[in-house]
């Protein structure tokens, strides 16, 4: 599995296209509750998980249930770890969670890539 | 050539794309782009102390809020800094002159003329603010507003030669080198 992260607006998802030749088809992009792992490219985790906070589910426990599922996957989450704690239970858990899915996602992948304005820097 | 400098708040991003700016101008012109338009005491402070930073480096000041194509009318052969294109596009996409009404295709055309700028002047370090990796839903004005300065970066890390992350007055190179 190849985990891409990076802040909002980076480029995630074209670097995913450009360097593993994905078509719009290859791409699921989360919005809600469940992820379709048959799609090559997950995009999105940070909604899967916020859709997971509203819907007082552990996105974690449910990724870790299909780890099977993704592991040749491409997997974009967006990095929510800098700015002020949110006062927002929601947004606060949704932070907490996000973060630790990356943790998670990170020590799994044979390849973590960071995208900063476009560019591809490997962390892993 | 041109180099893009961005990081988080604090980081000494001024500082070091002062640095770089200096560096390849020799004996040739420097010119400050400053594109903040002070609208009370606390923006005039900020600008007091950054022009006591500059001092003694040989920098000539140019008052910039808004047409980036303007600088082109000075000597094009040496070196700019231009701090910041945050400021700079919040200018643009919220115009004071017109009652700070948000102006999408003003923003569009920001993109290009700062890369057009980049490219018609000798040497260009560009400042920038990273400000995408906080867990907040903003407003769909301050979302679109993030939008729209990621499209700016992103345009000007492709077209620079240096990329430089800031952190903690650090240096992390994204693309390219120091300039020599």
């Amino acid at each position: 599995m190849i985990l891409i992260i990076g802040g909002a607006y980076q480029g995630k998802l074209d670097y995913a296209k450009a360097a593993f030749s994905l078509a719009p088809e290859d791409i699921f992009t989360c919005t809600g509750t469940e992820i379709d792992f048959s799609k090559p490219c997950v995009n999105a985790l940070e909604e899967f998980c916020y859709a997971c906070i509203q819907q007082e589910m552990d996105p974690i426990a449910y990724v870790q249930e299909h780890r099977e599922d993704w592991q040749n996957s491409i997997l974009i989450c967006n990095d929510l770890s800098s700015g002020v704690v949110p006062i927002d239970p929601v947004q606060r858990q949704w932070r907490h969670v996000s973060g630790r899915l990356c943790q998670y996602l990170a020590s799994e992948a044979r390849q973590v890539s960071r995208i900063f304005c476009g560019l591809e820097q490997r962390l892993k | 050539m041109t180099v893009f400098v961005s990081g988080g708040a604090k980081i000494c991003k001024a500082g070091v794309a002062q640095t770089l700016a200096v560096k390849p101008a020799r004996g040739g012109k420097r010119y400050y782009v400053a594109t903040m338009i002070p609208v009370d005491e606390e923006d005039r402070e900020r600008i007091r102390k950054h022009v006591a930073d500059r001092n003694g480096l040989g920098f000539e000041t140019i008052e910039c809020g808004a047409d980036i194509l303007s600088c082109l009318q000075y000597d094009t052969n040496s070196s700019f800094l231009l701090d910041s294109v945050t400021a700079l596009l919040q200018n643009i996409m919220f115009p004071p002159e017109k009652n700070y009404e948000m102006d999408l295709d003003a923003a569009e055309k920001c993109a290009e003329d700062v890369a057009l700028f980049a490219k018609s002047v000798a040497n260009a370090v560009i400042v920038s603010d990273y400000i995408y990796s906080d867990a907040q839903r903003y407003d769909e004005s301050t979302e679109c507003y993030r939008r729209c300065l990621a499209k700016i970066d992103r345009l000007l890390a492709q077209v620079s030669d240096t990329v430089i992350e800031v952190s903690a007055g650090q240096l992390i190179f994204h693309k390219g080198g120091l300039p020599v």
